[in-house]
């Protein structure tokens, strides 16, 4: 009888598990109930009230980055548009701009990358009339004059200088540079240093960026926070509702497929720990086509953490102190590449081997079940921890924002997740990590590890 | 065309409305023991649960000759194993909770912060629960912290940031001689000599009960900070006991020290100590100063409106009163940074070299003008209405709470926001201009430079000729005949005073 019992009683345990588990899967990875809005001129709101109290996160997301950059010599100025949307509008000096985000007890500012430009500002929600009215007036009528400008790209070149002490900044340029050829993800978002250099010059062409791009198709509008649709919907329509849609759409280089394995070294000036970027070309952003989904989990799997490769080369031999991966979800191809930082340059080659031999390992290998659960389970609760205030939420949000203009395309991400299976992951892999479509750049002050660079030719 | 889509509500996070502030628990039944150990709740109800575990000891408790063992020991409990799990088994465990464990040594709190998912409580505060109490204190662990150790400060810090390596630096030299004298981190020889042994000895002396604050925030369940009260009982019952921090003592007058390496351009640093840490009569009068003078990279300060805005001499330029590390990397500061000594700094972002004189000077005119004639009437009204809307930003998040609320327990005062707005409402503008005027006083500035040509830069400094600068661009009368004045601006200095240090020498 108690058997009995106790069968019953398990069953009905993992029956409940099972449902709990079902729920889980149909809850969404993005829970918030929100609206979308659009304007006749192109204009998008995205509206997500939270019961977070008090503030309002508010991100004004361009779909214009570095990518957009098609002239050759004109690279960076995404970014340095950034920067002059601080430098005053018709109605606003810098002065009165700064005044009122004060009194707001704002925290304001914006970054660019290769596929978008993000001003936001997480302020007191009674002050959203006024941020709206003064970030109109900046997104429809910016106003600088030659000064004000070559006065700001100094500040760009500042911006350059105090990134360029950092290795990374040296290695990745290269690795950008070396990996792309045609395609403008082959700068980096604060352009080439000689253009950077050039940039006082450019005052008329500087406007002519702000006419292309900072348009309303180009825009999305997302609030997050103590707000509601209603309010957020009438203030928009209010200011940025005579905003003219443009008529501009870069004709983007395609890059032409990799034909051959690319090295390349940064010799760099003073004593640092070797690195080392090893990169494949790899799919753009989809929500609907498995293969970036694929490769996403394939890098936690991998690459990451909890991985063999990093468990013996971080824990075990102890030959590298960092390991990390860089996969961005981009509107074109994006590369999938593993960043080393290695303690002794003796093994540099050897830690090169193992990763090379990892991304072979899964052309061929399966995935175990349990591990890419984990890891769906993983991504899941990351985004859950990082979603814990409103300004996060839309901060995480945004990238998303800029790719498809709806939080949406967060939760179809998920749902394809949910679909890959381990062939899935091992057919993908076979299709991105080919030798032809790699690209490794070392970076070492010693001139001995060039020859290590040397040497990866034979390395196939 | 208008179109709407309206996605139901999918209740997977709740939020709370306002988070409580509840002070200490201290009546709860437990042990004898257990009743010693401090808490600090902030119960909302939100699926995320945060812990902040919190020590008062670190980096000013390392003994002489062994600077570096409070971070070594920290970092062995939240990036080692425990007795019972490999650190590559802790690793696995925590993996499809997302989840980390991970700790912030600075000179006298060290602290253990985490947030989970509540579906994962019981996992995640088991792992912690052993990575705290029951260290497994591996060799293997520790030659790898270790080495993390060394390479942050050799190349991390000394070749790869060289903002803050002029920041750390500049503590450092004002600290010369003095508990917080050392690189959170430890010092490069002390730190090659250390071993498990003394790991095992600072866990003992210093992971005691009565160093222990218990900090929890978000939606646990009613009965669990018992259960950590209970399980924490099981330290050491040790004491508290802290001297009293004294005030460094420095060698009166300037004193300029610039770091050589082979770099792009030129950081700058500037700094002296101030008596008034949070809490004390003044803070929120120099909290203000700071705030109009450089409020951390906002546009909406003096200093970077002079030196980037009308001049675009670098990418930003602020002014502090407690410390703030990784500023490059982060716009709010860390809670649990709480120190009985704090400096007042200036940060200047890299300049181009041939600008290096001129910036530095223009941060000495500035400060001088600061000093001398106080802050406006209009500026005066216009920050303390942004610092009493500002605290919400600061502790927007349940785990940012939850820290605050540690670091007021801390500094013995009520809420930060609380606290902050009832400050701010009492301060007059000759309050703060009294303020600055008595606290932000020195003869003794210490400044740190880091750049390539150093011995260059020294005799430009030294030669007190005017430096001048360029522009690509016309400026205003107004901002060229304040360059004059700043261009042949005094620099106050000894030549003994001013030396060039090379970056293999830093933390050492």
């Amino acid at each position: 009888m108690k058997t009995f019992l106790l069968i019953v009683f398990l069953l009905w345990l993992s029956m409940a598990a099972a449902a709990q588990t079902r729920a889980k899967q149909e809850q969404k990875v993005f829970p918030y109930a929100y609206t979308i809005d659009d304007l006749p001129n192109g204009l998008r709101l995205v509206t997500v009230p939270t019961d977070y109290p008090n503030l309002v996160a508010q991100y004004i997301v361009v779909s214009t980055g570095s990518r957009n950059e098609v002239e050759p010599g004109k690279s960076g100025y995404a970014h340095l548009f950034e920067h002059m949307m601080f430098r005053g509008s018709q109605n606003y000096t810098p002065e009165e701009q700064d005044a009122i985000l004060k009194r707001a007890g704002a925290s304001s500012n914006a970054y660019t990358s290769d596929d978008r430009t993000v001003y936001h500002e997480t302020f007191a929600k009674e002050d959203l009339d006024e941020i709206i009215k003064m970030e109109a007036d900046r997104f429809l009528r910016l106003k600088y004059s030659p000064d004000v400008y070559r006065t700001e790209t100094q500040a760009v070149l500042g911006e350059y200088n105090k990134n360029s002490a950092n290795p990374i900044s040296g290695l990745y340029e290269k690795l950008r540079e070396t990996a792309f050829g045609k395609h403008t993800y082959e700068h980096t978002t604060m352009g080439f240093l000689k253009d950077i250099k050039d940039m006082p010059n450019q005052y008329d062409y500087s406007l002519e960026f702000y006419r292309r791009y900072y348009r309303p198709e180009y825009t999305t509008i997302l609030f997050v926070g103590d707000v509601t649709r209603e309010r957020a919907l009438k203030l928009v329509k209010q200011y940025f509702g005579e905003w003219q849609r443009g008529n501009y759409s870069p004709k983007l280089p395609v890059e032409p497929e990799q034909k051959e394995p690319r090295t390349a070294h940064v010799e760099w000036p003073s004593p640092t720990l070797p690195r080392l970027a090893i990169a494949f070309r790899g799919p753009a952003y989809s929500d609907q086509e498995k293969d970036k989904a694929a490769l996403d989990l394939l890098a936690a799997i991998a690459f990451g953490e909890n991985s063999d490769l990093y468990q013996r080369l971080v824990l075990k031999e102890q030959k590298v102190d960092a390991l990390e991966i860089s996969f961005d979800n981009q509107i074109d191809p994006e590369l999938f590449t593993v960043f080393v930082r290695v303690k002794d340059l003796k093994g540099v080659d050897d830690v090169r081997d193992q990763i090379l031999v990892t991304f072979k390992r899964y052309t061929k290998e399966l995935i175990p079940q349990e591990k890419l659960d984990a890891t769906r389970s993983r991504l899941r609760y990351r985004t859950a921890l990082a979603m814990n205030s409103s300004d996060a939420i839309a901060n995480a949000l945004a990238p998303f924002i800029a790719l498809r203009r709806t939080p949406e395309t967060i939760n179809q991400l998920f749902a394809l997740y949910q679909r890959i299976t381990p062939e899935d992951i091992r057919a993908v892999a076979s299709r991105y990590f080919v030798d032809d479509h790699r690209t490794i750049v070392t970076l070492a002050h010693d001139s001995e590890a060039k020859r290590t660079v040397n040497k990866q030719g034979e390395h196939r | 065309m208008m179109r709407k889509i309206v996605v139901a509500l999918v209740i997977l996070l709740t939020f709370a409305l306002v988070p409580v502030f509840l002070p200490a628990i201290d009546g709860q039944e437990e042990s004898k023991t257990a009743n010693k150990i401090e808490t600090v709740l902030v119960p909302d109800r939100s699926p995320l649960v945060s812990f902040r575990l919190l020590f008062l000891t670190g980096a000013a408790d390392d003994p002489k000759g062994k600077e570096g063992v409070a971070a070594l020991t920290a970092a062995m409990l939240a990036r080692g194993g425990s007795r019972a799990r490999s650190y590559d088994r802790i690793v696995e465990a925590m993996y499809p909770m997302a989840t980390s464990f991970d700790s912030q040594v600075d000179k006298e709190m060290t602290v253990f912060s985490g947030t989970t998912h509540v579906d994962n409580l019981e996992l995640y505060y088991a792992l912690v629960r052993e990575m705290l109490l029951d260290p497994g204190f591996r060799q293997e662990d520790f030659t790898r912290i270790k080495t993390d150790a060394i390479n942050f400060l050799k190349v991390s810090l000394r070749a790869g940031n060289d903002e803050e390596l002029a920041k750390e630096h500049l503590y450092n030299i004002i600290y010369a001689n003095h508990p917080y004298g050392h690189h959170n981190l430890g010092s490069l020889g002390a730190l090659e000599k250390l071993t498990l042994d003394d790991v095992r000895d600072f866990y003992r002396a210093h992971y005691t009960g009565a160093n222990l604050i218990i900090g929890l925030a978000g939606g646990y369940p009613a009965g669990f900070p018992k259960q950590v009260i209970a399980d924490f009982a099981r330290l050491a019952e040790g004491k508290r006991e802290r001297s009293k921090i004294a005030m460094p003592k420095l060698a009166p007058g300037m004193r300029i020290e610039i770091i050589e390496r082979e770099t792009r351009s030129t950081a700058i640093s500037l700094g002296f100590p101030i008596d008034v840490e949070r809490g004390d009569k003044d803070w929120a009068a120099l909290a203000l100063a700071a705030s109009y003078f450089g409020q951390h990279r906002s546009s909406n300060s003096y200093l970077f409106q002079k030196l980037r805005g009308e001049r675009g001499l670098n990418y930003g330029d602020y002014a502090y009163i407690e410390y703030f590390p990784r500023g490059m990397f982060q716009f709010t500061p860390a809670p649990n940074l709480g120190r009985e000594q704090q400096i007042f700094q200036i940060w200047i972002r890299p300049v181009e070299p041939q600008n290096a004189v001129f910036a530095m000077r223009a941060a000495l005119y500035e400060y001088d003008k600061l000093q001398r004639e106080g802050m406006p009437r209009e500026a005066f009204e216009i920050t303390r209405q942004f610092l009493l809307k500002y605290s919400n930003v600061l502790t927007q998040t349940q785990d940012a709470q939850l820290g605050y609320a540690l670091d007021s327990r801390y500094y013995g005062i009520p809420e930060f926001g609380a606290y902050l707005r009832e400050q701010l409402s009492k301060l007059t503008l000759e309050d703060v201009n009294r303020a600055i005027s008595q606290h932000l006083r020195t003869e003794n500035m210490r400044i740190v430079m880091v750049t390539k040509d150093a011995e260059a830069l020294r005799q430009a400094i030294l030669s007190g000729k005017p430096s001048s600068i360029t522009y690509p661009s016309p400026k205003p009368k107004e901002i060229l005949a304040e360059d004059k004045i700043i261009e042949a601006y005094p620099i106050k200095v000894k030549q003994e005073a001013v030396v060039v240090v090379p970056a293999e020498q830093v933390f050492n």
